[in-house]
């Protein structure tokens, strides 16, 4: 291996050092920096105030890259940071709990990006000795990096570079063996599509482009193994708690997900008018009832899966058309990967649907994206503004067409690589205002005009238009408001879901458990308490979500964030819904909302963090 | 303003008739998309669909009211929880899984 004997000399000297690095329970009270350069790898503690201030995930990654001054480097830059980051609760016996983010300065918007995914890679992750992982530098070559038990070592990437995310799967699995967990790219992460997602075991941290960061370091795929394991303070309770958590997540609270998955939100959506249709030209598709899954169920469904650690199990994975296709083997079908690549670019092939959701997890990129970056190009073709006369909505075989293209970087591909807002600034004609997205993130599957709180919700979003930052569609869903006609004492509301969000995100757990929490922060708390051993409390945990959010803000404030980011673009500020009227959302609405959100948050009017709270985070680091 | 009181407790009283549509957890229990229900108001017709379909009452509605997990929408126009809500005939209500996501 290039360096590699110097590496694990430096790494070994770094770990005894460690040795009197205090710990915590729960954590491993260090991180592994990592220069893919040089092949070195160094120890750095932790201490535990940091950690009980920014826990794991989310949290602590943003902090990370704070610290490793990320906000200014240039996202696909060889000196930028990408951490994995695992979390207090994983390992534990707590259902949903082997989760990690991938945390980096993202390539599609210029700011924070945190994306989560699961299974048996955040358990090898943090066996491993350090609470994350942070890569920094680029290989000299194609490389597969790999982490035995905090030794790491580089290996060629050889053959496995351009293969998809699938065959090299496979591959890493014969070479290394079970043992070894991975982290895998495509070939869109090679060609550093921005979108371009990692993948592990056929789960993505999707959103933001964290591929295309891994792959302009030359690392086409982190293998990792590992044996050290965190203690609980107090192991007895804990895995009573868990076992009691598990027993609730059989019932009714998460029926739907194991039932129907989320994709059975798409009939929901589309009788509210909430279903973005043909780039949110419209909010309801007619095609919609061929496209569920209650329709889907009766003649496709072959399986059930759930990650690592998880009793409710929402994976529904369904055959294609041809049995005799020997990559049949089925393929998961989610509500925004259903909405993006179906209703929104105007198809109603169910087939077509799955086939395309497939081949974006094979080459590895984002589908609400992929999506609503072809979409955007399909009306830019219809309104005469790109010269592409085969990219129409509803044709299946060009959106099939462009999906290759985009991973592969070809010809409008290449253009469709750097996403919407990119594309729409590049062909012009004021074709920004119908770009669906915000700060650069494609806006997934909730149409804001209908749902205005979420409106609000995907203005504000630190890593731009996103349902997983910002719960606040439940805010929509619910006797609070009228999800048309929301008023700015919303925002404390939208400011809970979001506070909720980060605190999940960062402990890590599956937010499809939320609904068996009757009072979710003193429950969070205990469930910490019994972890860590820490005496902490509902409110120490709210006082946590804000200051994560605020280390967000931070990070993008210092990558250059202006006040006139947190808005929607002009299409949904000035026109109804065509099918909907009374879903209609002004500019000056949504500026009073975002105003009373920034009050709600303690941050200045135009978005900014006080002094106070700036100060704050500079003694953190 | 006697008769006023009068001519609210006979508009209360009455029954209505009610379009309902389910969807999610809700329609797979029930086994249908769509059915009819009567009551004066929200309390009144979950508890006439908890008559008419066990399952549909077993996972989703408790006495009058709907179990966490479910929530009911009148028309998709506005969410309802307070069982005494007042229905009008020929009204229609959505009757859907919680919780969004994905």
């Amino acid at each position: 291996m290039r360096e590699g004997e110097r590496a694990e000399s430096e790494e070994r000297k770094a770990m005894n050092e460690s040795v009197e690095t205090p710990s915590t329970f729960g954590f491993h009270g260090r991180y592994l920096r990592i220069d893919v350069t040089t092949g070195c790898a160094e120890s750095i503690s932790l201490d535990p105030q940091t950690l009980r201030r920014f826990l794991g995930g989310s949290g602590l990654g943003t902090y990370l890259m704070l610290r490793e001054g990320a906000a200014r480097i240039e996202p696909l830059d060889a000196a930028a940071p990408l951490a994995f980051v695992f979390s207090p609760l994983v390992g534990s016996p707590l259902t949903t709990s082997a989760k990690f983010a991938v945390v980096s300065r993202s390539p599609l918007t210029r700011r924070i990006n945190d994306s989560l995914a699961s299974s048996g890679l955040a358990i090898a992750g943090k066996k491993t000795g350090y609470d994350a992982l942070v890569i920094v530098g680029r290989a000299a070559e194609p490389s597969i990096l790999v982490i035995d038990d905090g030794r790491v070592r580089l290996e060629p990437a050889g053959t496995l570079w351009s293969q998809t995310i699938p065959e090299v799967e496979s591959a890493l699995r014969e070479r290394f063996g079970n043992e070894f967990k991975t982290a895998v790219i495509g070939p869109a992460g090679e060609r550093q599509v921005h979108y371009a997602t990692i993948s592990h075991d056929r789960r993505h941290a999707g959103r933001g482009g964290s591929g295309a960061v891994l792959g302009a370091k030359n690392i086409k795929a982190v293998a990792i193994r590992g044996t050290h394991r965190s203690d609980w303070a107090h192991p007895q309770q804990l895995v009573a708690l868990a076992k009691s958590i598990s027993e609730k997540s059989f019932g009714p609270a998460t029926a739907k997900y194991r039932e129907l998955g989320t994709a059975s939100n798409l009939l929901v959506f589309n009788r509210l008018h909430a279903l973005p249709t043909r780039n949110f030209q419209q909010g309801s598709f007619e095609a919609a009832a061929v496209l569920s899954p209650e329709q889907l169920s009766a003649t496709r469904e072959k399986a059930r899966n759930s990650c690592v650690a998880c009793t409710i199990g929402c994976e529904h994975i369904y055959s294609l058309d041809d049995p005799g296709d020997e990559s049949s083997a089925g393929v998961r079908l989610e509500y925004e990967n259903l909405f993006a690549l179906g209703p929104l670019c105007g198809i109603d092939d169910a087939d077509v649907v799955l086939r395309a959701s497939r081949r974006c997890d094979e080459l590895g990129i984002d589908t609400i994206s992929t999506g609503g970056t072809i979409a955007f190009a399909m009306e830019c073709v219809e309104r005469q503004f790109l010269d592409e006369p085969w990219l129409r909505f509803g044709d299946g075989a060009a959106l099939l067409r462009a999906i290759d293209l985009i991973g592969n970087r070809e010809a409008l591909g290449n253009r469709l690589a750097q996403g919407s807002r990119h594309l729409a600034l590049d062909i012009g004609h004021d074709t920004i205002h119908f770009a669906p997205q915000v700060k650069g993130l494609e806006i997934p599957g909730y149409e804001p005009r209908a749902l205005q709180t979420m409106a609000l919700g995907f203005a504000v979003g630190t890593r731009g238009a996103d349902h997983n930052r910002s719960g606040a569609y439940e805010v929509d869903f619910s006797d609070d408001v009228d999800r048309r006609d929301v008023r700015p004492e919303a925002a404390r509301l939208a400011v809970e879901t979001e506070d909720r969000a980060t605190l999940i995100d960062s402990l890590i757990l599956c937010k499809f458990l939320r609904g068996v929490f009757d009072e979710f922060w003193d429950e969070m708390a205990e469930m910490l308490h019994l972890v860590t051993g820490w005496d902490t409390t509902a409110d120490e945990l709210r006082a946590t979500a804000q200051r994560i959010v605020n280390a967000k803000k931070q990070f993008n404030i210092l990558a250059g964030w202006t006040p006139d980011e947190d808005t929607l673009p002009e299409r949904f500020l000035s026109q109804a819904l065509p099918d909907d009227a009374r879903a209609a959302l002004s500019s000056d609405r949504l500026a009073a909302l975002v105003r009373a959100y920034n009050v709600a948050r303690d941050w200045t009017g135009d978005g900014y963090l006080s002094s106070e709270q700036t100060a704050e985070l500079e003694l953190e680091l | 303003m006697r008769s006023r009181t009068l001519l609210l407790f006979i508009k209360h009283d009455r029954i209505m008739n009610v379009t309902v549509e389910l969807f999610g957890i809700p329609r797979a229990r029930a086994g249908v998309a769509v059915t009819t229900a009567t009551g004066a108001n929200l309390g009144d017709v979950l508890a006439d669909l908890a008559r008419r379909f066990p399952d549909l009452a077993e996972t989703c509605i408790d006495d009058r009211s709907l179990k966490p997990g479910t929530m009911a929408s009148l028309a998709g126009d506005r969410f309802v929880t307070d069982p005494d809500t007042p229905l009008e005939e020929g009204a229609c209500l959505l009757i859907l899984s919680a919780d969004a996501g994905g």
